[in-house]
This record gives C-alpha cells, structure tokens and sequence, in this order.
C-alpha cells in the first residue's frame, strides 16, 4: 500500500443520490402506510438506512481484495445458510424464506447471498483472465449460481431467485461469453421454458405471471394487482393527484413495498415518475463509472454485479408497475420498505464504496 | 493509477448493455407518459369508479294540480335510514335492532345488507317518529338520507285518477302515464368507499324537479261527484260505479269517479278493484243509453223526423225467430216518445231504417270502437264489431245497446257531443304540464279539433227529445231546480260470464245527460253495476246525476235558465255564494258566506272557490296550510315542499271572461241596476223598496259575464 485509505474518496455524490431516492421513498412510505395499520413504517425505514449507512461504512472500511480470498468460505456458508432454511426454515404463507434468530428477528438469508455470489461470481471471472470464456468455466459459472438460485426457487421465492440471474449474466457477458455460448443458454432456456410451463408451474403461477398481458381480463382476481397499479399511474397525471385514493384507500396492493412505485407515480404524476427514474439512472451511471476506475479487475466485477442487481430490480419493478412484466415481488431498492433489502444495498454500496476509495492504491 | 479494468471488448459490451437499459427506460417512459397524460382521463375515472358508488335519489316529483291550482298530488321530504355494512361493527344485531323498530323481517333486511354491499336501506322513507327512534339507537354504520315522498293530501279524491307512486315511480294512473315528466331528473348520493368498503365520504347531488301537471279536474266538483256516488252506492248496494263529469263545450273532464277506490297514502291496503279506473277501462254494454246513437244517425241521415210516428206493435217485434219485448206494451209513437220512454222496439224499427252501413258509420264517429285518447292508461277501446261481422240480430241489439261493449268515457263524449251542437270532442283530464318556478302561472287549456258527427239542427233536435226523457219518460228524478236539464238512461241486463246469456238479475243502471238544455254546461254520465233492488238507470242513476248536476252547476255560477219561487232565489243565490271548503259538507253552513258587503277582507276567502279563475293568492295558501298540518303526522317534513308562492303554479284559465262583482249593498234599486249592467251582470231585485241590504255573490268575488247577482232590498 502506498497510500493510506481516505473518505475523501469516498463517493459522496454517489451517496447523495442514494440517500435522496431513500428520502422520497420514506416519504412515500410515510404517505402509503399513515392510515393503515403499518404507521409508523417509514421511521422503522429510517432506522434500517441509518443501519444501512453504518453498515456501508463499516464495509468500506475491511479491505475488498481480502474479502475476495475468502470468498470461498463465504459461498459455502452461504450455500448452507440456504440449505438451513429449507431444513428449519419458518413457513409463512406457503413458503420457507425466513430462519427466526434468537432475538425475534426473522433473517432471510437469500438476500446476503446475493451479495456473497456478486462477491463469488467477481472473483471468479476476474481470476480467469481470458478474452473468452471456455466452455467449462461457463458450465462452473452457471452452476456456481444455479446452485443457490435452485434453493432459492423451491422455497419458493421466484423473485429473489431471478435476482440472481443478472449478478451471472453480467460475470458472464463481461467475462468474455462468446456468442455461440449464449445462443445455447438461450436455446437451452427456450427449450426449457415450455416444459417448465407444461410440468412446472401450477394454473394460478401461469395466471400470475401472464395476466399483465391482459390485466382487464380479470380485474378482481389475477389482474387485480396490474390493475390497480396501472389505474394508480395512470390516475395520477402530469402532476399527480393530491388525493392519492388508490394508495390511501388501499386500492393499490403493499403501496409501501412492491408497488411504492406506483404509489409514487400517483402521488406525484409524471413528473415524480420522471426524477425517481433520472435520480435511478444517474445512480447507475455513478457505479459504472466507478466500476471503470476499480483498482483491478475484480473490483470492476464487483461493481458491475451490483450495478446488475440494482438495475435489474429496478428495471423488473417498474416494468411491473407499469404493466411491462408479470408481478413477481421484486421490490424497488432504496424506496420499498423492508429491512433485508435496505441492509443489501447498502452493503453493495459499502463494497462499491470500499472498491472507490482503493481505486489509487495498488 | 486509475486505469480500465477491462478489455475492449468488455468496453463495448458495457455500451451495449447500456444501450439495452437505456431503450427500457425508454420504454417505461412512453409508457408513462402515455398512462399519465394520454390515458390520464380513462384511468382517473376507473380510479373515481372504484371508490364513489352512486345511489340514485328521486328527484322531487312533479305535483298534480287540479285547474285550480290546488295539490292533488305533491311530494313531501322525508328521511330514509340506511347501513354501510362496512361500517357497522356487527352488522347482525344493528339490522335486528332497526328491524325491530320497523318491522319488517329481520332475514331479509340482514340478507339485503350482507357484505358485499357498500351499501342498503333499512327504512325506506319512513315516518319520522321512526327515524327518531332508529336514530336514538345510536348505531354506527346507520346514516340518514332525505326522500321525497309522494303524498297524496285529498287521500281517496281521484285516486284512480291520479294513481299512486312505487318506490319512486308511478305505477298508475297520471302517476303513470306522466311518469317521465313527473320524476324529473333524478340526483345522487356519492359515496366514497376505499378498498375494504369503509365509507369515509359522502356527497349529494340534488337532483333536477319534474314537471308539475295540471289537471282539468275541479277538486271541488270531483269532491261532489264521488261524495254523490258513494251515497248512491251505499243506498243501491251496487257492486261498482262510475261518475264523470265534463265540460262539453272543450272536452275538459271536471271530474272523474270511481267505485270501489284506494287511498293513494296507504299503498299496502290497494286492490286491484279499488286501482281499476272503470271509467275507461271498463267495457259494458250500454243499453238504452245507446239509442241515443241510433236516432241521431237517423235524424241526421234524414230517415226519420222527431216526429214521425212509429208503430210501437205493442212492445213486440221480432227478428230473425227471436221475439224482442219492450218492458211496456207501447202503440203507436213519435220518435220523440220513443226516446223518452226508451222503447226497443222503436229503436229497433229505426235502425233498420237506417241499415248497417251508416249505422256504424255514426256509431264510429260517436267514437266507440276506438279510444278516447284521454290521458289516462289503460284506455279501452270498447268492443264493436264491423258490419261483416254483424249477425242478422246485430243490427236490432246495437240500435238497443246490446252486442256492443263501450266506456264510460265513451258514453260521455258522445252525450257531450249532442250537447256540443254535434262536434265530439276528445276528452282531456290534463291541461298541461308546467315546469317548476317560484311564480304563479296560468296556463291556457285548448281544446282539441273536434269531429262534426251531427248538423246543429240534428243536434238541436236531440237535445229537445232527450229533454222529454227527464220531463216526461223515464228520467224524471233528472230534473233539476233552475236548470233545464236532458239525458238518456240506460238498463242494460248484465251478460252472464259463465252462461254466456243475460242475468235476470245483475244490471248495469246508467244515465248520461247535460244542462241547461240549450246551453249546456255540464255533461254527466253515472254508471251503477249490479244495484240491488231498484236498478233502472232512471231510478238509481239519474238521480245521481241530478245531486251533482244541480251542486256543480251552481257552483259555477251557471245562469238559470228555469222559473223558480222567488222564495228559493235567495237560497240557491246563497248556495251559489257558498264556495265552499271541499272537506266540508255541512249544510247548516250555507248562507254563512253571504257577508256584508262592509267586510271586503273577510269576503275575499269567499272567492276561493270561483269556478274559473283562480288569481289569488290568498285562498291557495290557505290551503297550503291545511295540508301542512296534515302531512305533519306523515313525516315531518324537514323543508316546506315549496314555498307557498309555487301553490298556484297551474291554474287553467279558459277563454271565458269573469268579471269582479261590484258591492251593491247600500245602493238604491236604480243604482244597483246601474252599476250591475255596467258591470255586465245580470240583476236580480227582490223586494221593490228600500236599499240593497244583501247581495249574492258577494262584492269582490269573480263571477262570469252575464251571470246573475240576486239582491234583497229593504228598509
């Protein structure tokens, strides 16, 4: 080391941007929730940011490069933490997601190993050091996070396993895939899906996932999610509608979590709509360009990961909201309440900030 | 040292991972935009559609005036109580709780409320004792919605006539027929749920008033009619009856009524016998009241002359096997007598004169066969066959009433066109619609283009032969004091449904007429079904005919066109002047009106009832007040129905010119006769001394030009 580490790297814009989507998500939540019996929701929400924050730094400060040597470990605990849960995992409607800690708390382990295999799939690549991938690094690769994502999907919880199929993708689009290999994947996963629809799914898993085709079809069954979301966007204009009945009035499903979006976009029209998505795609820019000044390569792909993850949720979120994409209950990060998720991001910025400010050193 | 942590080929796979986020974003922006602002309206509706539910609440119904501008029918503000399931924290014993105080059953209302609904009555424009009660309980979830109510403040008067109101539409009579201009447009209660059916807003829309109806019918003389016919029901014990009066000259029925009948404010107690309007939707055969037609026809096709004699064959003819008996042995006979004393025989002998064909010319142009086209539902049109349907007996029943089924209504017109110098004129129980203002209005009544069925001549003619019927045939309880009067009565045996022959016992006793004589006012036309006992239509209806006809003419200020004792000129003057509370029947009150001329201002409530015009206020806020009083017990009404200024929002006014009488009290007899003529009044001294001490009608009131005013003279 040739310098020592300053905050005075740390990416302060980056971290304004990010603490002002977390401000108009509390106050959105603070707005969605004052009348129900989740009051209160967006100090809870505070707390967790503050934690998050903390947490943040506190990453930033343990060097990356040495979390990257024991990344191993990690994967494997990780893995377990997942093998845990489907052992003594507490069932809660219908599925195993949650392991009840000794406070009380309830962990959800599939959300730290999002980090863990963002961290897993950075090593990976990054130790490669090929212009093209080989075709048994790609199977390693695919199954280093087939295997969590599998685990994931028979507690089941479709959505948090397709989370992380973009922190794969990225590894593997970045890490050198050549484009026979990806037209396999996608034969492969065209093959598949069929099958998957026939065998698989049940009627009302089918019904879900295409009834944002035609979400008139059934407005108070299948379609009532897309619906209501659709009329709280559609309702609220240019400016938005300052009463806001479909978030008020509990017409609009989880309006603190899942489609916070929407609430949003009611409560503030277009307009709203416009700075969340330009203070998003300004976030996003901010981490590439970070991921682009990484001090190694597998900073880089470490950014990228999360870069990954937080656009992916973003753009799954909002195409949901809007009516692009079936409800699969992917949050909106930053801005949907929940403790797991704000605790996730911020330790992904934590990394990215840990990345940052050893971006001179070396 | 800041270096690119990745190939070029990396590089470019970021860009185009970019491009690819980019074109989403794109994407998710068109689509907001178009979601936002092009579909904005679309969606904010689906959004205002979801949480307001819209109750509709009746507009204020129009009122039902009579030609006087006195409520028949008027809509009172009541309230309504109804539960928002959502809201009620047990939903099952706040509907048993309210059940309780109204009665009705327990399930059904439960079963009305469950859940699901936003939203339901409980106790639908109730009485406000039992609003009070419903809203001593406390309950949450229970909230309180004013109505109008349709109130009904004559009770039975014209109930068939004006029909009753369903929940908030009419479901007969006027009620019915005039629904659309009656209901007005309704409004609405919004109610504001959210998803979970908890109502957190409500809002009303106040919804635009109907038209008010005005009627031709004078509630006075509609009072009278029924009043009479009762009498004559209870005195007959006849299963049912009909009165109508009209005015033959414009076609206007003045009175309309029926029995059995209804009391429109109690819609539990209504029977489909009280409901039916027999005067137009009952068919009967006529009987002798027909051969009105039968001469007619052959006056006006010159076969005969009132004059000429028939052979009466000793009150036996026969057609076609079948002997036809008249009910006395008559010889030979004018036409004239052969109306008054209602021989078949002579009748019979004259159609055939006549022939099919132009008998049922004549018996269409009477009008039967078709309806009136009387604003009322449920108008038959009788039942007449055409001639190839005709028999080789038709000819010989119908020229006697038989084998021919027609109206009431129907018989009026056609007595109303004989009285009419032969133009019939179509019926009219409506003069008009008028929109509800704050102001009086007048509206005019036109009659309708009328059909010359007979010359005058021929209409003259009958006139003087339906005369003789009261003076000397079978009417004589017709006849009237002051008044020429004229009329045909008809006994028509009843067709027997189950045998299909006559009854020897059930008969349909009528008598339609008109008076005076040669300036007819008044047509009437009283039909008694199945009078016990005494059921000749000269002895059970035709002195129905004569109560009401002598009352409403005077009533109406019509000049006598008869001598009668001086002694009783002051005492029908009296009569004349007592205008009359229709609520009111005493006789030990007539005369109490005829004032001294001193008291202008006590005069004045006198006025109220002047046939024609009605232009002041006064006596209609009078009323006003009466049915206030009257409506009280009802509900309470929470705002007035209108101000007392809209009372007199219809009153017809006829071509006919009225004249305000002067005071002659205090003038001497030349001077009295001075100011009279000037005034276009007819003077009428009695007693040649002295200074006009009383006067009838009183100084201040409205009387038609022309009419009398009778004075006493003394010292």
């Amino acid at each position: 080391m040739t310098r020592s580490i300053s905050f005075r790297d740390f990416d302060w814009w980056l971290l304004a941007l990010v603490l002002a989507i977390c401000l108009l998500g509390i106050i959105e939540i603070r707005s969605a929730t004052s009348h129900t019996k989740f009051a209160g929701a967006h100090l809870k929400q505070v707390y967790w940011i503050v934690g998050g924050i903390c947490a943040m730094f506190l990453l930033s400060l343990a060097n990356y490069q040495v979390l990257l040597e024991r990344v191993r470990w990690m994967y494997l605990m990780s893995v377990g933490s997942l093998l845990a849960v489907l052992v003594f995992g507490q069932k809660y409607l219908g599925a195993r997601r949650w392991i009840k800690m000794p406070g009380g708390q309830h962990f959800q382990p599939s959300e730290w190993v999002k980090l863990i295999l963002i961290l897993a799939v950075a090593k990976y690549f990054a130790d490669l050091q090929q212009k093209e991938l080989s075709w048994p690094d790609f199977l390693k690769a695919g199954l280093m996070v087939g295997a969590p994502m599998l685990m994931v999907l028979v507690q089941p919880d479709l959505g948090t396993a397709l989370t992380y199929l973009p922190i794969a993708a990225m590894g593997l689009f970045l890490g050198g895939l050549r484009w026979k290999q990806m037209l396999t994947v996608l034969l492969f996963v065209g093959l598949l899906l069929p099958v998957a629809w026939v065998k698989v799914l049940k009627p009302y898993q089918k019904e879900r996932l295409t009834s944002f085709l035609n979400p008139d079809a059934d407005r108070r069954g299948s379609g009532y999610q897309v619906n209501q979301s659709l009329i709280a966007v559609g309702a609220g204009g240019i400016w938005g509608s300052s009463e806001g009945s479909q978030t008020h009035l509990m017409f609009l499903p989880v309006p603190q979590t899942d489609f916070i979006f929407a609430a949003f976009a009611e409560e503030h029209g277009l307009v709203g709509a416009l700075t969340l998505l330009l203070l998003y795609f300004m976030v996003l820019m901010r981490l590439t360009q970070n991921a682009q000044t990484a001090p190694d390569r597998a900073g880089a792909f470490v950014v990228m990961g999360v870069v990954a993850v937080l656009g992916f949720h973003i753009l799954v979120n909002v195409g949901m909201v809007v009516g692009f994409m079936p409800v699969t209950g992917i949050p909106l990060p930053l801005m949907s309440y929940g403790g797991s998720s704000v605790l996730f991001m911020f330790l992904a910025l934590g990394l990215v900030m840990n990345i940052r400010m050893r971006r001179f050193v070396n | 040292m800041a270096t690119n942590s990745f190939h070029n080929s990396a590089q470019k796979r970021l860009l185009a991972m970019g491009g690819v986020f980019v074109l989403w974003t794109l994407a998710v922006v068109f689509r907001l935009v178009n979601l936002q602002i092009f579909q904005y309206r679309d969606y904010s509706d689906r959004e205002a559609k979801q949480h307001d539910r819209y109750i509709p609440l009746a507009a204020k119904r129009g009122t039902i005036y009579d030609r006087l501008g006195h409520e028949l029918a008027a809509s009172v503000m009541v309230e309504s109580a109804f539960i928002v399931p959502g809201e009620a924290p047990d939903l099952a014993s706040a509907v048993s709780l309210v059940t309780g105080i109204t009665g009705d059953d327990p399930h059904v209302a439960l079963a009305n409320c469950q859940s699901g609904k936003t939203f339901c009555w409980v106790a639908r424009k109730a009485d406000a004792e039992t609003i009070q009660r419903i809203r001593n309980l406390n309950l949450r979830g229970i909230h309180f919605q004013r109505e109008p109510k349709r109130y009904y403040p004559q009770k039975e008067l014209a109930a068939q006539l004006l029909g009753y109101v369903g929940d908030d539409q009419g479901l007969s009579g006027i009620e019915r027929l005039y629904e659309e201009q009656l209901q007005g447009q309704p409004g609405a209660m919004v109610i504001s749920v959210d998803a979970r059916k908890h109502w957190y807003n409500r809002t009303e829309t106040e919804g635009e008033p109907g038209s008010n109806i005005v009627l031709t019918i004078d509630e006075y003389i509609q009072y009278v009619a029924e009043r009479e016919l009762e009498r004559a029901i209870q005195e007959t014990h006849a299963i049912a009856g009909t009165v109508i009066v009209m005015n033959p000259r414009t076609g206007e029925v003045l009175a309309l009524a029926n029995w059995p009948t209804f009391n429109p404010n109690r819609r539990k107690a209504i029977t489909n016998e009280g409901l039916k309007n027999r005067a137009v939707s009952d068919i009967y055969e006529p009987g002798s009241t027909f051969k009105v037609v039968t001469v007619a026809a052959a006056l006006e096709e010159k076969v005969t002359k009132p004059d000429e004699i028939f052979d009466c064959q000793m009150g036996k003819i026969v057609i076609d096997k079948v002997t036809i008996h008249d009910h006395k042995p008559f010889g030979l006979m004018p036409v004239s007598d052969i109306i008054a004393h209602s021989s078949d025989v002579g009748a019979i002998k004259i159609a055939m004169r006549l022939g099919d064909q132009r008998f049922y010319k004549y018996i269409r142009l009477f009008g039967f066969g078709q309806p009136t086209g009387v604003e009322l539902p449920a108008e038959t049109r009788g039942m007449t066959k055409p001639v190839e349907r005709w028999s080789h007996m038709s000819l010989a029943a119908i020229a006697m009433g038989q084998e021919i089924g027609v109206s009431p209504i129907q018989l009026a017109a056609m007595m109303s066109s004989i009285a009419n110098d032969g133009v019939w004129l179509p019926p009219h129980v409506v003069a008009g619609t008028v929109e509800p203002k704050n102001s009086p209005q007048q509206i005019m009544f036109h009659p309708s283009e009328g059909r010359r069925v007979l010359s005058p001549v021929t209409a003259a003619q009958m006139r003087q032969m339906l005369q003789g019927v009261v003076l000397h045939g079978t009417a004589p309880k017709a006849i009237l004091e002051g008044y020429s009067s004229a009329g045909k009565t008809g006994t028509a045996q009843k067709l027997d449904p189950a045998t299909g022959t006559y009854s020897k016992t059930k008969y349909v006793g009528s008598f339609a007429g008109f008076a005076p004589v040669n300036n007819p006012a008044l047509t009437v036309a009283v039909i008694l079904d199945s009078a016990q006992g005494l059921h000749q239509g000269g002895q059970v209806a035709a002195p129905v005919f004569q109560r009401i006809m002598q009352q409403v003419l005077e009533y109406q200020h019509v000049a006598h066109d008869v001598e009668i004792s001086p002694d009783r000129k002051l005492l029908l003057a009296r009569r004349n002047a007592k205008t009359g509370d229709v609520a009111e029947d005493s006789p030990d009150h007539l005369g109490a009106t005829l004032v001294a001329a001193e008291t202008p201002d006590h005069v004045s409530s006198a006025v109220a009832r002047t046939p024609v015009i009605a232009t002041k206020m006064q006596p209609a806020a009078n009323h006003w007040q009466e049915k206030e009083e009257e409506v009280r017990p009802l509900g309470e009404p929470t705002v007035p129905l209108t101000a007392p200024a809209t009372k007199l929002a219809g009153t017809v006014v006829f071509d006919q010119e009225s004249v305000e009488v002067p005071s002659l009290v205090g003038k001497s007899l030349r001077a009295a006769l001075e100011i009279s003529s000037a005034g276009g009044f007819d003077l009428e001294p009695m007693g040649t001394v002295g200074v006009v001490k009383e006067q009838a009608p009183p100084a201040g009131s409205r009387a038609p030009a022309g009419s009398r005013v009778v004075v006493r003279l003394g010292k």
